[in-house]
C-alpha cells in the first residue's frame, strides 16, 4: 500500500474518459460558433496605399453577420419604440391572461358543474385553436360586430353604442387575443398549482373559522404560488416572443419595427439579428426577476433557500481562496 | 325544562354518517360536560376520526342531533323545520372550535408566529399587536418560546404539533378536538405534546381526544368511549373501562394495545 509523506493513503479519482471526449468535442462546436460569428467576408473591392513598387493592396472584408450595421439600429428610436409596444403588449397580455386564468382555475375546481363546465370550455376552445387564428379573428371582429353596446341582454335597450372600429385599435385587438388565449393556459398552470396544496392546509384553514375566500387567500394561494411561478415564467418569455405575431395584424412592435426598416433597405439579417439580441436581453432580465420571484414564495418549502448567484459565487470566490495555503499571498495579490 | 343546568358542551343523539353507501357512524351518543375530557379510543376505521369531524361540522352527519353548547350543529330549528345554516354562520361557530390534527397542517409557508396570529388577525380581527402578543404567550405556554421567526419544515414533529395546538388556542375556543393527536410523531416526542394536552385538560378546557394513548386516557380523561364499527360499543370512567372490560371486542382490542 503506497502512502503519502504524511502516512496517509492516497486517494485516485476514476478517469472519465467518455467526458474528456464529449467535452473536446463541445469544445470544437463552440470554437466553430464563436469563429463563424466573428468571420470577414471580401466585398470583392481593395484598398490600396501607396505608390508605383511599394503599392500595397488589401481586399476590402466586411463582418459575415455584419455586426457594425445590428449595432448601428440597436437603439435608434424606431427599435426602442417596437420594444416598449413589445413590453406592454406581453405585460398586458399576461395581466389578462394570468388574472382570467385564475378566475378559470377556481371556477374549474367549484363543485357546481355549470361552473366548472364553464371553464373547461373555454379552456377547450381557447387552447384548441391556433393563436394566430385568434388575432385575426379580434382583429376583424367588427365584420361580426359593427357597434359595440352597453345595454340589457336579449332586449333592444342600450346605454351607449360605439363603432368597434373606433375603439378597437390592432394593439388592442393583439392584446385581447393574446391575453384570452394565455388565459386558457394560464388556467391549467393555477389549477395544478391550486391541487398541489395539501388538502390538510385547506381543513386546517377552515378549522380555524375561515371562509373559503379566506382560506383561498391566505392559505392555498401563497403555497400554489411556488408551483405556479416557474412555468408562468416560462409563459411570460413565452409570451415576449408570441407577440411578435401580432406584427401580421400591423401592430409595429419589435418584429414589426426592424421588418418596416429592412423593408426599406433591404439590410434583412442585420435587423432580424437586431431584433433577436433585443429579446434575448429582455428574456435574462426576465429569468432573473424569476428567480428571485421563485425564492420569495419558495419559503417555508426548503429548510435552507437556495444561495442566490451572488451568494453562490461570492461563496466559490472564498473556496479558491481557501484553496491557497498561503492566503496572504493571493490576498496581497488582488491587493496590488 | 329547567333553566339551572347550562347545556352539556357536546351532546350527540344517534348520529348517523355514511360515505358512498358504507355507513361510517351508526347511531352514536355521546356527552361531554364543561371542562370535561372525553377520550375516544377504537380501531381504525371504527368512525373515530368522521365522528370528531361531525362535531365541528368539517364532515356533515346525516341524521341524528348534534349539539355544540346547546347549538345544533350547522342547522337551526326555526318553526319546526331545519334550515341549514350558511358558510359564514358555519365557520363563526368552527372559530370558537380549536381542532389538532394526525399531520399537524401547519401553514407550511407562514411562520410559527404567523400561523398563531393568522386566525386572530382574519377571523377574530384581532389587531396585529395583540395577536403577536398572544401569540408569544401561547408559544411559552406550550414551551416554544422563541420560535416566533421559524418555519414549520424547521420544527421537530413534537415542536409543530406543540404549535399547532397554540394555534387552535388563539382562537380561544370553548371546545379542542384532538384527532390522534400523537399518531405521527416519533416515540421519544409523544411527550412533549401529551405534557401540552395535560395542562390543558387541568386548567379546564373541555377536550375530546380521538388517541391511542391508553396511558394518556387513564390519567387525564373523564369519560372513555370505545367506537367499533360505527357505534360506541362501551364507555364510562377510565379506570373501570380501561382495567375491566365488560365487552369482548373491548377486551380484544385492549388485549391488543396494552
Amino acid at each position: 500500500m503506497s502512502t503519502d509523506g504524511d502516512g496517509s493513503i492516497k486517494v485516485v479519482p476514476v478517469r472519465h474518459v467518455g467526458r474528456w471526449v464529449g467535452v473536446a468535442a463541445a469544445l470544437v462546436v463552440v470554437a466553430m460558433i464563436v469563429h463563424t460569428l466573428l468571420s470577414r467576408l471580401p466585398t470583392g473591392q481593395k484598398t490600396c496605399r501607396g505608390v508605383g513598387a511599394s503599392r500595397v493592396c488589401h481586399a476590402v472584408t466586411e463582418w459575415r453577420f455584419s455586426w457594425d450595421i445590428v449595432f448601428r439600429y440597436f437603439t435608434t428610436s424606431e427599435i426602442l419604440h417596437g420594444l416598449l409596444v413589445t413590453l406592454e403588449l406581453t405585460a398586458i397580455a399576461m395581466a389578462v391572461g394570468i388574472v382570467l386564468g385564475m378566475i378559470l382555475a377556481v371556477m374549474r375546481l367549484s363543485p357546481n358543474r355549470v361552473l366548472s363546465g364553464s371553464a373547461w370550455t373555454y379552456t377547450w376552445f381557447f387552447r384548441g385553436t391556433p393563436v394566430l387564428v385568434q388575432l385575426l379573428v379580434w382583429f376583424n371582429i367588427a365584420i361580426l360586430y359593427p357597434r359595440i353596446s352597453l345595454g340589457i341582454p336579449f332586449t333592444a335597450v342600450a346605454f351607449l353604442t360605439v363603432h368597434t372600429n373606433t375603439v378597437f385599435t390592432p394593439l388592442e385587438a393583439a392584446c385581447v387575443a393574446l391575453g384570452l388565449n394565455e388565459a386558457a393556459y394560464m388556467s391549467e398552470i393555477a389549477r395544478a398549482g391550486l391541487l398541489s396544496v395539501d388538502e390538510g392546509q385547506v381543513e386546517a384553514a377552515t378549522s380555524i373559522g375561515m371562509v373559503r375566500r379566506q382560506t383561498l387567500r391566505y392559505v392555498v394561494m401563497p403555497q400554489a404560488m411556488r408551483v405556479i411561478i416557474p412555468p408562468t415564467g416560462n409563459e411570460v418569455i413565452s409570451m415576449l416572443k408570441t407577440s411578435s405575431l401580432a406584427s401580421v395584424i400591423g401592430v409595429i412592435e419589435l418584429l414589426g419595427a426592424a421588418t418596416n426598416i429592412y423593408s426599406a433597405n433591404y439590410e434583412i439579417m442585420p435587423l432580424l439579428l437586431t431584433a433577436s439580441l433585443w429579446y434575448l436581453v429582455v428574456t435574462t432580465v426576465l429569468s432573473i426577476g424569476q428567480f428571485y420571484l421563485e425564492r420569495h414564495f419558495g419559503r417555508g418549502a426548503l429548510r435552507t433557500p437556495p444561495p442566490t448567484p451572488l451568494q453562490r459565487m461570492r461563496r466559490d470566490l472564498a473556496g479558491i481562496v481557501a484553496k491557497f495555503p498561503n492566503r496572504r499571498g493571493l490576498a496581497g495579490a488582488v491587493e496590488r | 325544562m329547567s333553566v339551572s343546568a347550562p347545556p352539556l358542551m357536546v351532546e350527540a343523539i344517534g348520529v348517523r354518517k355514511h360515505f358512498a353507501g358504507v355507513e361510517v357512524l351508526k347511531g352514536v351518543d355521546l356527552k361531554v360536560g364543561r371542562g370535561e375530557v372525553a377520550c375516544l379510543i377504537g380501531p381504525s376505521g371504527s368512525g373515530k376520526s368522521t365522528f370528531l369531524r361531525c362535531i365541528n361540522h368539517l364532515e356533515k352527519h346525516d341524521a341524528g342531533e348534534l349539539l355544540v353548547d346547546g347549538q345544533l350543529v350547522g342547522y337551526e330549528l326555526r318553526n319546526a323545520k331545519l334550515y341549514e345554516r350558511s358558510d359564514r354562520q358555519i365557520c363563526a361557530e368552527r372559530a370558537r372550535i380549536g381542532m389538532v390534527f394526525q399531520r399537524f397542517n401547519l401553514f407550511q409557508h407562514l411562520t410559527v408566529l404567523e400561523n398563531i396570529t393568522l386566525g386572530q388577525e382574519k377571523v377574530l380581527k384581532v389587531k396585529d399587536d395583540a395577536a403577536r402578543a398572544r401569540a408569544r404567550e401561547l408559544l411559552d405556554r406550550v414551551g416554544l418560546a422563541g420560535r416566533d421567526g421559524y418555519y414549520p419544515a424547521q420544527l421537530s414533529g413534537g415542536q409543530q404539533q406543540r404549535v399547532a395546538i397554540a394555534r387552535a388556542l388563539a382562537m380561544d375556543p370553548k371546545l379542542m378536538l384532538f384527532d390522534e393527536p400523537t399518531s405521527a410523531l416519533d416515540p421519544e416526542l409523544v411527550g412533549e405534546v401529551l405534557d401540552v394536552m395535560r395542562d390543558l385538560a387541568r386548567s379546564g378546557m373541555t377536550m375530546i381526544v380521538v388517541t391511542h394513548e391508553m396511558g394518556f386516557a387513564r390519567e387525564a380523561a373523564n369519560t372513555v368511549y370505545f367506537l367499533d364499527a360505527g357505534v360506541i360499543e362501551e364507555w364510562g370512567d377510565p379506570r373501570e373501562v380501561l382495567t375491566h372490560p365488560t365487552s369482548p371486542r373491548l377486551q380484544n382490542f385492549l388485549s391488543k394495545v396494552l
